[in-house]
């Protein structure tokens, strides 16, 4: 492992001021207005350990979720909510093919399926494309933000995810979901969830440093003949697969999976919903167009009559 | 390296019963790049066409609208279209139509002034509720919606407050109430405010509004329509004769088609989730069967009725079918909510809808 020239710079364990562009050593990008970062989230790689729900609850000031156990799998967050912005997925592959158990595993993640889902951050983001109060934003870092000053509750956001993120939540009735960070990235820090992954699962960066990564990534796994993985959310990924020209072009926050989309809770080909908006009005204004020129010509024939 | 043989098998089969355990399907001929034949992961639904979910978790979150959504959906549709009917008359000009533009005038004020704070107080924030003024979104239907309401409230209040002044005079003048660049343009927001909640479901991701984009906000326009029509029949003894229950019986036919055509489509699309369509195949019916039989009536009886208990008969009948109606209406609205509701809590709705085409 190679140190950051600029760690050497501080050789003392505590500091008596935050470090400047702390993440160039984090996670070697310099964050600056007007560039694009996201997360590259490599699911070969989760171990599981929910340190990224735990860093995102600690630095965002998030309540507990509900403690009971759900009795599927090591998952007991459930779904990420108004107060759970990394969730964890634990999927375990317990049969193999007709109920007999595999005496031989596959490489990286066979029979434990792990993924810390996020905010997928899109573009063009559905939330905020409905957002009717403008509370929903693109920040100067390309992220998608709720502004919570702003947010008056109205829930149209919610159903208009097509990944089920955005949640309003009754204590405090306005919309929440991951900012990525959006107060870390102001002062140059890498999001909590990124910088407390302890095996790089969660990369935080700048989008086309992220891209190659995944790339190379990728290419690396099918060399090591895990030839299931694949991108989800990036110009690489499937065709039909979000991260391409029609629908949602891109996620920010992009991910390296190993089964189906739907294993992880994840459409296979989501769409934009605000493509339905146009026609939708088109087609009901017709629809209402026609009737009245009926109604009109009721009327006229009362009155010829 | 170990190779995969768990990976490269045959697909799995259908009588591993448990969702979510089991390994996913590896057809061949994948679209992926950088890949051999037999080798897709990734690639669509089992070949038995199960799919595989996370534990049957929801894969989209439900809206919170409940019953004053659609009550809303229902009373801004019947304001709409009163104004569109009253417009209508107005503009034909017959002296005898004078009772439906009145009534259409003060309906139309009526359902914009309850339905503006319905949805003010179905936010969650709701001392913020002028935020949404902020901005315009058009690719919100419910931003959209904000401004539409607001101008169809303000043109009708004006129409009202017309309707009121004439109303209140001593010598009734003959001619239009209102002046026609302020009729236009509140029966066009009219048209808006009858379809445009439909719009607003359709550019959701939740399965059950979400397949069907232009039938449901056609449906919602037809079913304004003959609610309104409804409505100003029962408004005053009389009204519901010759222009208002054929607009009610013919709203009515183009809504029973639509409804068939929308269940058809929910299931091509996979949306297994429904709502049930009988009852309101019977309310839609019903002024359209009045209207199939008065026809007949006419045709066949004519000479050996009696005129008064034909008179009565058909107020009687029209009366029950303008309240079959409207209970329609209400039942239409509160069942697309509810069912919508739900299938966005069922993640194979959700994956049949959102695949590859």
């Amino acid at each position: 492992m190679t140190v950051h020239p600029r760690a050497l710079d501080y050789p003392a364990a505590f500091l008596s001021a935050p470090i400047r562009d702390e993440a160039e050593l984090t996670a070697g990008t310099r964050i600056q207005p007007g560039r694009r970062y996201g997360f590259f989230t490599d699911t070969t790689l989760c171990i599981g350990c929910k340190a990224c729900e735990v860093a995102c609850k600690e630095w965002n000031l998030l309540p507990a979720d509900d403690l009971g156990l759900r009795g599927t799998s090591y998952d007991n967050t459930g779904d990420l909510g108004a107060t759970t912005w990394r969730h964890v997925h634990f999927i375990e592959h317990i049969a193999d093919r007709d109920g007999v158990r595999a005496t031989e595993m596959p490489p990286f993640q066979s029979h434990w399926l792990m993924m810390s889902d996020v905010c997928k951050h899109c573009s063009p983001a559905p939330c905020l494309e409905a957002c009717p109060t403008g509370a929903i934003f693109r920040t100067e870092f390309d992220t998608v933000v709720v502004q919570q000053d702003i947010c008056n509750g109205c829930g149209y956001c919610v159903p208009a995810c097509p990944f089920g993120v955005v949640d309003v939540s009754l204590e405090d009735g306005k919309a929440h979901k991951c900012t990525l960070c959006y107060d870390r990235l102001k002062g140059g820090f890498e999001p909590a969830c990124a910088k407390a992954c302890p095996t790089d699962s969660i990369r935080f960066g700048e989008l086309d440093e992220l891209h190659e990564l995944a790339r190379r990534r990728l290419a690396s796994l099918h060399e090591q003949e895990v030839a299931a993985a694949y991108l989800y959310g990036t110009p690489d990924a499937p065709p039909d697969m979000p991260g391409h020209a029609d629908g949602l072009r891109e996620l920010n926050a992009f991910f390296l999976l190993t089964a189906p989309p739907e294993t992880y809770n994840l459409p296979r080909a989501p769409t934009r919903p605000a493509e339905r908006t146009g026609p939708g009005l088109a087609a009901g204004l017709a629809t209402v167009a026609a009737l009245t020129a009926a109604v009109v010509a009721l009327f006229a024939a009362g009155r010829s009559g | 390296m170990t190779t995969q043989p768990a990976l490269r098998s045959k697909p799995r089969s259908a009588d591993s019963s448990r969702p979510g355990l089991a390994l996913p399907s590896t057809r061949s001929g994948s679209g992926f790049p950088g890949r051999g034949p037999g080798t897709a992961i990734g690639e669509g639904p089992a070949e038995d066409g199960r799919i595989d979910t996370y534990y049957d978790q929801p894969a989209l979150k439900a809206s919170f609208w409940g019953w004053k959504v659609s009550t809303y959906m229902v009373i801004g549709g019947i304001a709409g279209s009163a104004q569109i009917i009253a417009t209508a008359a107005d503009l034909a000009g017959a002296p005898q139509h004078r009772a439906i533009v009145r009534n259409g005038r003060y309906l139309a004020l009526a359902g914009a002034a309850i339905g503006a704070p319905l949805l003010i107080a179905d936010l969650h924030t709701p001392q913020r509720f002028y935020n949404m003024l902020r901005i315009f979104r058009p690719t919100s239907p419910m931003s959209i919606g904000t401004y539409v309401l607001l101008g169809f409230g303000g043109l009708s209040a004006m129409l009202a407050a017309a309707q009121l002044r004439r109303d209140l005079s001593a010598n009734y003048a003959p001619g239009h109430t209102a002046p026609r660049f302020v009729q236009l343009p509140a029966a066009a927001l009219g048209a808006a405010m009858s379809t445009y909640t439909g719009a607003l479901l359709a550019a959701t991701s939740t399965p059950l509004w979400a397949a069907a984009p232009r039938l449901l906000p056609a449906l919602f326009g037809a079913s304004a329509m003959a609610s309104a029509a409804a409505a100003l029949s029962l408004t005053a003894r009389g009204l519901g004769g010759e222009p208002l229950g054929r607009i009610e019986a013919m709203a009515s036919a183009v809504e029973l088609c639509l409804l068939t055509a929308l269940r058809r489509r929910l299931r091509q699309e996979g949306v297994r989730t429904s709502f049930a369509a009988a009852p309101l195949w019977l309310t839609a019916a019903a002024p359209v069967l009045r209207e199939a039989a008065k026809a007949l009536d006419v045709t066949g009886n004519t000479a050996a009725m009696n005129g008064a208990v034909t008179a009565r008969r058909s107020a009687l009948f029209g009366t029950a079918s303008a309240v079959a109606v409207l209970a329609g209406a209400f039942l239409l609205r509160h069942a697309i909510l509810r069912s919508g509701n739900r299938s966005a809590e069922q993640p194979r709705d959700y994956f049949r809808l959102a695949r590859p085409r």
